[in-house]
């Protein structure tokens, strides 16, 4: 992988500014306050990539809330080699018996991660389980899961910036972008 | 998700037609995915007669999430024939869910997974896997993992050996078995129409 210095020349346009993630991610904090209005909710992030929005998206809720963080592996890193089979790296941190739990997420787009981990959850015997995603990529969807909570629905193109990387980099900008093929064509 | 779900494992078993099927099987295995490769051929054209013309068999069925998956990593020219074929399945079969996944689809999926240097073999032509002396004959690389493509199914016209352009030269030899599996499974194919 052959990335640049300053990151920003690997972005070939903008996709969503910092203001307009700033406004939906607001949107989307107001509607889980009201759908979630005295129940118990705890949010889990799916790290990495979901954690600037995780961090944004709990201060525009209201109400009272848990927050739990989990990383499940991907097809392609590490684990693969070892067991060939999807792991939870991090597991939740308290029990979510009786409770909402509301799923951040960066990005859906084949469903395979998401669809894993609803079952896995489900296990856990929740009140119930809601996906909130920031960005959701249809086009690329294999597994069809209801999403509760979306952003924006995207088009057909690798994004990064506000935690979606490229080999561990790019999470860091601030708005999203389309990263130049140049940037991950081998 | 139930220690017997969890203990589910990749599936060494099968023999898949081109190197991003096995590739495509193996991470619906790492995420657990239930998968069957190519358990059903439809017929999608008859003779006057009734008489199978033409068949196709999507590569995967995910049975818990009811929909069927073709790969078609080929070149873009002759992706137009399976196109045809999935629209025909899809005009006969209304009930079914078929998702296509283009060549651009796989390439973004490795690319998600890092995988992006193994595109080039794993998919188009150097993906097709052939039989070792096949390849040696042709110049071409034999398909990693040591698979084969006794079980394929071909979803080629049958009425015309070989006149599918995706075959390429190594495929041709396969295709009257592919015809008997053909009409023995259009046979499976009709009830499953009929109970759609």
């Amino acid at each position: 992988m052959k990335h640049s210095q300053d990151l920003l020349l690997d972005v070939a346009e903008t996709l969503l500014t910092e203001e307009q993630i700033a406004a939906k991610v607001a949107e989307l904090g107001k509607q889980i306050s009201d759908d979630y209005a005295g129940r118990e909710l705890t949010l889990v992030s799916v790290l990495k990539g979901s954690l600037p929005f995780m961090a944004d998206l709990m201060r525009r809720i209201t109400l009272p809330l848990r927050i739990d963080l989990m990383e499940v592996s991907s097809y392609g890193g590490t684990a693969t080699e070892s067991s060939g089979l999807v792991r939870i790296l991090k597991d939740l941190s308290a029990p979510i018996d009786g409770r909402d739990v509301l799923i951040v997420e960066d990005i859906i787009d084949t469903g395979l991660t998401l669809n894993y981990l609803i079952r896995y959850l489900k296990g856990k015997n929740p009140r119930s389980i809601t996906v909130c995603a920031l960005l959701d990529k249809p086009a690329r969807r294999l597994v069809e899961i209801p999403l509760d909570y979306v952003g924006f629905e995207i088009p057909d193109a690798f994004v990064v910036g506000y935690g979606l990387d490229f080999g561990e980099v790019y999470r860091n900008l601030r708005f999203v972008g389309v990263l130049r093929p140049e940037a991950y064509e081998s | 998700m139930s220690e017997e779900e969890s203990s589910r494992g990749p599936r060494a078993d099968c023999s898949f037609a081109h190197a991003s099927e096995a590739e495509f099987a193996r991470i619906l295995d790492f995420y657990q995915v239930d998968w069957q490769y190519e358990p059903i051929t439809f017929p999608i054209l008859w003779d006057l007669d009734g008489n199978v013309l033409e068949s196709f068999a999507p590569d995967f069925y995910l049975p818990d999430l009811e929909i069927f998956v073709e790969l078609t990593t080929l070149q873009q020219r002759l992706v137009r024939k399976k196109n045809r074929k999935v629209r025909r399945l899809r005009e006969l079969y209304p009930a079914l869910r078929i998702k296509l996944f283009y060549a651009r689809d796989f390439r973004a999926l490795m690319v998600k997974y890092g995988r992006s240097a193994l595109v080039s073999e794993l998919s188009g032509t150097l993906g097709q896997v052939m039989p070792h002396s096949e390849a040696d004959e042709y110049g071409l690389p034999a398909g990693p993992g040591g698979l084969d493509r006794s079980n394929a199914t071909d979803d080629a016209d049958p009425s015309v050996p070989g006149s599918n352009p995706e075959q390429g030269p190594g495929r041709e030899r396969r295709s009257r078995a592919a015809r008997r599996r053909a009409t023995r499974k259009a046979a499976a194919a009709t009830v499953y129409a009929a109970a759609t």
